[in-house]
C-alpha cells in the first residue's frame, strides 16, 4: 500500500515540478507567444452619421455590405472535408445563393478553385448582413473563416433612400476628395476611430474586453433643411423642363423667405445614359445672369433716386448703340418710348441699360457708385452656404487694370453680362426683395444631432435686415408682380394665386459669332406674391428645343414648382372664391334658417353687409333691390314644435330635443322636411327629419 | 429542502472523501463552463448555458448515483461481480463492430432515445475491479498458487484491457495497473506480476502488429504519432503547445474564472486539456489545489485500508481509488507535457456523461466502505 502512496506522491511532486517549470522557467515565452500570434491591434471606425430630411426621412445612411470571398486552403478545412461537403454547399449555393449557377457548375468551378490554389475565390460583393448570415450556415462555410475558409470582409456604403434625390449635394467622401454636405461635415460625421484588441480564433474575431480598448464614437448625424416632397417636386418639374428641351444641364433651388433655409436643390446633367446628380450648378457654376439682373439695375437706381416707375424711357424700337457696339432687345415690341415699368416688364434690354448708362456711365465716380450699389446687395460675396466649392461671384472693380473697363461695360453689366454669378447668388437677392429688404443667408443644415442630443443648432442667419429701403422694395415687388402680370411671364400667370418674378435669357457664347448660339434660361421669382413663403430660381443651360426663352423654359418649371408647393403646402392654400367676393344676391343663402348670432358671424366672414333686425333664431332674406341681407326675427314658442325647414342640423336638434321630442334623421345638409308639421304642439313624439 | 439537509446530517462514511467529489465537481462545473463557450459557439448559437445545464445535470445524476451506491452495503458489488463481467464483454465487442466514431475513436455507444453516448470502456472499468477485488479476496488462501488463485484474476482481466486496447490504450494500460496494483496489495506473488507485465507488454505488441494490418480497428498510427511527437520535444504538437500556453497565461494566481484565452486555441480543453485551462484559469495555486486533491484522496483511501487491509472492502476501494488518482495523475501529467497525449479525462472533472457517471459511482462504491470500516471501527472503539 504504502508503495502505490509513495508511487502517486512521486507523480504529483513530478507534476507540480513541470507545472513550475512551464508557468515560472518557460512562462515569459510562452505568455509573449500568445500575444504575438492571437492578440492583434485593430482600428475600429465609428459608425458614420446619417443625413436626415427636415422631416426626418433618411437622405444618406451607412448600411454595412459585405464582399465575399472563399479560401478552399484555409487552414483548418481540410481537403478531405472539402471533398466530402462539396456536393451539399454546391447545392445550397445554386439553390439559396446564386442560381445563375447549377448545382453541377458551382460544384467544377469551385473545385477548380481548389486545384488552382485559390485562396480568394469571388463570390459575390456588396451582400447585405441578412444574406451574409444565410451563408453562414451552409455547409464547409458554418466552419467558419479558417475552418471553413469562408471571408465576408465588411465595408461600409452609403445608401441613399431616394436614389438621386440631391444626391450632389448631399455629396460624398472618398478618401481626400470631400463634396458636397458628406465633404463639409465629414468632421461631424465620421465619428471618431477607435482601437481594439482582437483576438484572432478560428471562429473570427473576437473583441478582448479586458485589454485597453478605445471605443470608437459614432458620427453625428445632420438634420437639413431639405423638405423631400418639395425636393421631389422640384426634381421632378427640372427634369421635366430638361428632358422636354433637350438641355445640358439645370438646376433649380427652393428657400424659404423668411429663413433662407433652402428646402429643395436640384442639379441634374444628361449623361451617357440619361440623367444625373453630377455637378452642383447651384452652388459651383457661376455664369453671367443675364436679365434676371435687371432686378439689380432697377433697385440700384431706385435707391439712388434717378427714376420714377413712371418716367419715360426711349426704346426705340429695341435697338441702339453703345459706342461700338450694338444693343437690342430679345422680343420685338414696336415701341420707341414707354414707362420705366414697362421696360422692366417687357425686359427690354434697351431700356435698363440706356437708363443705367445714362445715370452711371458718364463718369468714373458714377461708375463707382453703381458697383457700389451692387455691394450693397452683397452681389460680390458668395452666400457662405455650407457647400464645399462654392463659385465666387465676379463683379467688375471699378479703377481695376485687370477687370478690362470699357464704354459698353456698364450697359451691358446693367443687362446681366460682364459680370458672374452663380443660381444660389441670384436666388438670394430675389430672396431679400420677397423678404421686404431682409437679407437671410441661404443654409442647409439645420441641427446636428448625436443620439437625439443636439450638438449644434444652427439658426437662421440674418447678413443684414436692410439690404434694400423699404421704398424701393415695394416698387420692385410690384415691379416683379408686374413682370407676370403684364411682362414677359404673363403666359405663366395663374388663376389661383399671384406670383412674382423675372426671366433671363442670356446669351452664353454672345463673343462667338455663329449661326446657333447657346442659351441660358433662367427664371427667378417668390410666392404668393403677398407676404411671400418661398423664393425659386430655375436655370436651365443650353435648351435645344421648344424655345430658349426664360419665359419658355424656364418659366413652365418655376410654375409647376408653385404649383405643387400650393398642392403640399396647407399654408399656402388660398380660398378658391377669395378674389370673386362680390355681392350677388343670386348665389347668396336666400332662405337660411338658424341662430342669430351664427348668421351673423357668417355674414360678417364674408363681408356682407346685415341689416339685423332678429333676437334669437332669424332667416337670411334678400330684397332684389337693396344692397345688403336682411336678418328677419323668427320667433319660437317653448312649448310647440317650430319649423326647423332650412336650418342646420345643429340647430333644428337644439330646438327640438330641448322640446323634448326624439329626433331621427335621414341624409345630409340643411332640413328639407319634418314630419311633424310646426305649430304642433310638443308632447314627447319622435319627430322625422329629412336632410338634403 | 429539509430532505437534503437531513441526508447531510446522517451522512456517513469519510466526510474528507465527501468534501474532494463535492470540491472537483464544483470546479468541474466553473471551467466546463467556460472552456464550452467555444462549443456554444460553434453549435448552440452562442447558447452558453446549454453545455453549463447538461453538465450540471449530469454532475447532479452522478451525485444520485453515487449517493445509492453509497446507501448499499458495499457486499451486493461483490454478489453482482460475475454478471458486471458478463455484461461486460459483449457490450465492448458490440462497441469495437457498431460504436459511434468521435475524434476517429470507436469507444462510444448511442442510447437510442435520449441522445447521449456512452462510453462503455468506463463500464468496464468499475466491473472488472468488482470483480478483481472479489476473485482476489475470495481466494485469499489459495491467492499464491498460479492455478488456482492467479489464473482467475488475471484471465479477465486480460480480456477486457484486451478489449479495450484497441480502441483506447491509455485506459486498458490504466485499467491493467490498477488490477496490477490491487493483486499486489491482495499479495499475489511479485514474480507472477513481473511475468504479467511481461505478458502485457507482449499484448501491446501484438496489438501493434494487428494495427499495421487492420488500421481500422487499431489505433496504432495515432498512438506511434504521439509518443513520436512527445520525444521530439513535445513543441510540434499543436495540443501540448497551447496546453502549456495555457497554464503559463495562469501565472502564480490565474486570469480569473472565465478569462481563458486559450479555451478558444486548446482542442478540447473541455475534456481531456481541462488541467491546463484550470491552469489558465486559477493559476499555479489551483492547478496545484487540484493536484493535491487527488493526492489526498489516495491516502484517505491508504487510511482505510491499513484499518482492515484484506478485506474485499479495502482492495475495492484501492482499486477505485487507485483508478481514479492514476487516471487523474494520466491526465494531468499529459497536461503538463510529461506524457504523450492520451485522451483521458480528468476523474469528475472533465465534461462527459459516462466518465462523470462512473466516477461518480466508483466514489459511491469507496465511500459505501469507508462507511462500513468506519462502524467497524467504531465499534471496536
Amino acid at each position: 500500500m504504502y508503495i502505490l502512496l509513495s508511487l502517486v506522491v512521486l507523480a504529483a511532486v513530478g507534476i507540480f515540478a513541470q507545472l513550475v517549470k512551464v508557468n515560472v522557467f518557460e512562462g515569459e515565452e510562452l505568455r509573449e507567444l500568445i500575444d504575438q500570434s492571437y492578440i492583434v491591434e485593430k482600428k475600429i471606425r465609428g459608425e458614420r452619421g446619417t443625413i436626415f430630411a427636415d422631416d426626418g426621412a433618411i437622405l444618406a445612411a451607412s448600411t454595412p455590405l459585405y464582399n465575399l470571398r472563399f479560401d478552399p486552403h484555409a487552414a483548418g478545412l481540410t481537403e478531405e472535408i472539402f471533398r466530402e461537403k462539396l456536393d451539399s454547399l454546391s447545392y445550397y449555393l445554386a439553390y439559396y445563393f446564386d442560381d445563375k449557377y447549377t448545382v453541377g457548375a458551382w460544384h467544377d468551378r469551385l473545385e477548380e478553385a481548389y486545384d488552382r490554389g485559390d485562396k480568394y475565390f469571388f463570390l459575390k460583393n456588396n451582400v447585405s448582413y441578412p444574406e451574409v448570415e444565410l451563408l453562414r450556415k451552409f455547409p464547409i462555410f458554418r466552419r467558419g473563416r479558417n475552418g471553413g475558409g469562408f471571408i465576408a470582409d465588411r465595408n461600409e456604403k452609403r445608401a441613399h433612400p431616394f436614389r438621386i434625390l440631391a444626391r450632389r449635394t448631399l455629396g460624398y467622401v472618398k478618401e481626400d476628395v470631400k463634396v458636397g454636405l458628406e465633404g463639409s461635415f465629414d468632421d461631424y460625421l465620421k465619428g471618431e476611430e477607435g482601437t481594439g484588441y482582437m483576438l484572432k480564433t478560428p471562429q473570427g474575431d473576437i473583441p478582448q474586453k479586458n485589454l485597453e480598448n478605445i471605443t470608437p464614437k459614432n458620427g453625428s448625424d445632420i438634420y437639413t433643411t431639405i423638405d423631400v416632397n418639395l425636393q421631389d417636386v422640384v426634381q421632378n418639374a427640372l427634369l421635366r423642363g430638361l428632358q422636354y428641351h433637350d438641355a445640358d444641364q439645370g438646376t433649380a433651388i427652393l428657400m424659404d423667405v423668411k429663413t433662407g433655409a433652402i428646402k429643395a436643390i436640384s442639379n441634374i446633367g444628361k449623361v451617357s445614359n440619361g440623367w444625373a446628380e453630377v455637378y452642383n450648378y447651384a452652388v459651383g457654376t457661376a455664369t453671367e445672369p443675364g436679365s434676371t439682373f435687371k432686378l439689380a439695375s432697377m433697385i440700384a437706381m431706385l435707391e439712388d433716386g434717378y427714376v420714377n416707375l413712371q418716367d419715360s424711357v426711349v426704346l426705340n424700337q429695341g435697338k441702339t448703340q453703345f459706342y461700338d457696339k450694338e444693343m437690342v432687345d430679345a422680343s420685338p415690341h414696336g415701341l420707341d418710348e414707354t414707362t420705366v415699368r414697362h421696360a422692366f416688364e417687357i425686359s427690354s434690354n434697351v431700356g435698363i441699360a440706356s437708363l443705367v448708362d445714362k445715370h452711371y456711365n458718364h463718369s468714373n465716380k458714377g461708375r463707382e457708385r453703381f458697383v457700389n450699389r451692387l455691394k450693397d446687395l452683397y452681389l460680390h460675396l458668395p452666400t457662405g452656404i455650407e457647400l464645399r466649392g462654392e463659385a465666387l461671384p465676379y463683379i467688375k472693380e471699378p479703377n481695376s487694370a485687370v477687370d478690362q473697363w470699357s464704354g459698353t461695360t456698364i450697359p451691358w453689366m446693367a443687362i446681366g453680362y460682364e459680370e458672374k454669378l452663380t443660381p444660389l447668388q441670384m436666388l438670394s437677392l430675389y430672396n431679400t426683395v420677397a423678404n421686404n429688404g431682409k437679407m437671410m443667408k441661404p443654409y442647409l443644415v439645420r441641427d446636428i444631432m448625436n443620439y437625439g442630443d443636439v450638438v449644434k443648432h444652427f439658426k437662421p442667419t440674418i447678413i443684414s435686415s436692410r439690404v434694400i429701403s423699404p421704398k424701393t422694395v415695394v416698387k420692385v415687388q410690384s415691379l416683379l408682380e408686374g413682370v407676370v402680370e403684364r411682362g414677359t411671364a404673363k403666359k405663366l400667370k395663374s388663376d389661383y394665386y399671384r406670383f412674382a418674378g423675372k426671366t433671363g435669357t442670356a446669351q452664353m457664347d454672345y463673343k462667338q459669332k455663329k449661326a446657333k448660339h447657346r442659351y441660358q434660361a433662367s427664371f427667378a421669382g417668390y410666392f404668393p406674391a403677398k407676404n411671400p413663403r418661398y423664393s425659386c430660381i430655375v436655370v436651365i443651360y443650353n435648351p435645344r428645343e421648344h424655345g430658349y426663352y426664360g419665359s419658355a423654359v424656364a418659366g413652365p418649371v418655376f410654375r409647376e414648382i408653385a404649383d405643387k408647393c400650393y398642392i403640399l403646402d396647407p399654408d399656402l392654400k388660398y380660398p378658391l372664391n377669395a378674389h370673386v367676393a362680390k355681392l350677388d344676391s343670386k348665389k347668396l343663402p336666400s332662405w337660411q334658417v338658424g341662430y342669430k348670432d351664427d348668421l351673423v358671424k357668417v355674414a360678417q366672414e364674408f363681408d356682407v353687409p346685415v341689416k339685423d333686425l332678429a333676437n334669437e333664431w332669424a332667416v337670411f332674406k334678400t330684397y332684389n333691390d337693396v344692397d345688403s341681407l336682411f336678418l328677419l326675427n323668427r320667433k319660437m314658442s317653448k312649448k310647440i314644435i317650430p319649423n326647423v325647414q332650412g336650418m342646420g342640423l345643429k340647430d333644428a336638434l337644439y330646438l327640438l330635443e330641448n322640446r323634448q321630442v326624439k329626433v331621427r334623421f335621414k341624409g345630409n345638409g340643411k332640413v328639407l322636411k319634418q314630419s311633424i308639421r310646426g305649430g304642433t304642439p310638443a308632447k314627447g313624439q319622435t319627430i322625422y327629419l329629412r336632410l338634403g | 429542502m429539509a430532505g437534503a439537509t437531513n441526508i447531510l446530517r446522517n451522512l456517513k462514511g469519510d466526510r474528507v472523501i465527501w468534501a474532494i467529489m463535492f470540491i472537483l465537481a464544483l470546479m468541474s462545473i466553473l471551467v466546463v463552463y467556460s472552456a464550452t463557450d467555444k462549443l456554444a459557439y460553434l453549435h448552440k448559437g452562442g447558447n452558453t448555458e446549454y453545455y453549463l445545464l447538461k453538465h450540471s445535470a449530469i454532475l447532479l445524476f452522478g451525485f444520485i448515483i453515487a449517493y445509492v451506491a453509497y446507501s448499499l452495503p458495499y457486499q451486493v458489488y461483490m454478489r453482482m461481480a460475475p454478471w458486471l463481467i458478463l455484461i461486460s464483454v459483449p457490450l465492448l465487442i458490440f462497441t469495437m463492430a457498431m460504436g459511434v466514431d468521435v475524434n476517429s475513436a470507436k469507444r462510444w455507444l448511442s442510447v437510442p432515445g435520449i441522445g447521449l453516448t456512452f462510453q462503455t470502456s468506463d463500464f468496464a472499468k468499475i466491473a472488472l475491479v468488482v470483480y478483481v477485488a472479489k476473485v482476489i479476496t475470495a481466494n485469499q488462501e489459495t491467492i499464491k498458487d498460479l492455478q488456482k488463485g492467479f489464473a482467475p484474476v488475471i484471465i479477465p482481466v486480460l480480456v477486457i484491457c484486451g478489449l479495450i486496447a484497441p480502441s483506447d490504450l491509455s485506459t486498458a494500460m490504466i485499467l491493467f495497473v490498477t488490477a496490477m496494483a490491487m493483486m499486489f496489495v491482495g499479495r499475489v506473488r511479485l514474480s507472477f506480476l513481473v511475468t504479467l507485465m511481461t505478458g502485457g507488454i507482449i499484448l501491446f505488441s501484438f496489438l501493434v502488429t494487428i494495427g499495421n494490418f487492420f488500421p481500422q480497428y487499431v489505433r496504432v498510427g495515432t498512438w506511434i504519432q504521439r509518443v513520436r511527437n512527445f520525444m521530439t520535444g513535445g513543441g510540434d504538437n499543436f495540443q501540448v503547445m497551447q496546453g502549456k500556453m495555457a497554464i503559463a497565461n495562469g501565472q502564480y494566481f490565474g486570469v480569473g474564472p472565465g478569462n481563458s484565452i486559450q479555451r478558444n486555441f486548446l482542442p478540447s480543453s473541455y475534456a481531456d486539456f481541462i488541467y491546463a485551462i484550470i491552469g489558465e484559469e486559477y493559476g499555479l495555486v489551483g492547478a496545484s489545489f487540484i493536484l493535491l486533491i487527488y493526492v489526498v484522496l489516495m491516502f484517505r483511501i491508504a487510511r482505510l485500508v491499513t484499518k482492515s487491509p484484506k478485506a474485499f472492502g479495502s482492495i475495492l476501494a484501492v482499486g477505485l481509488g487507485f483508478m481514479i488518482v492514476l487516471q487523474a495523475m494520466a491526465n494531468m501529467a499529459v497536461s503538463v507535457n510529461l506524457l504523450p497525449v492520451t485522451g483521458l479525462p480528468l476523474p469528475l472533472v472533465s465534461m462527459g456523461g459516462s466518465s462523470v457517471l462512473v466516477t461518480a459511482t466508483a466514489f459511491g462504491m469507496i465511500l459505501s466502505v469507508s462507511r462500513y470500516i468506519e462502524g467497524l471501527s467504531s465499534n471496536e472503539a
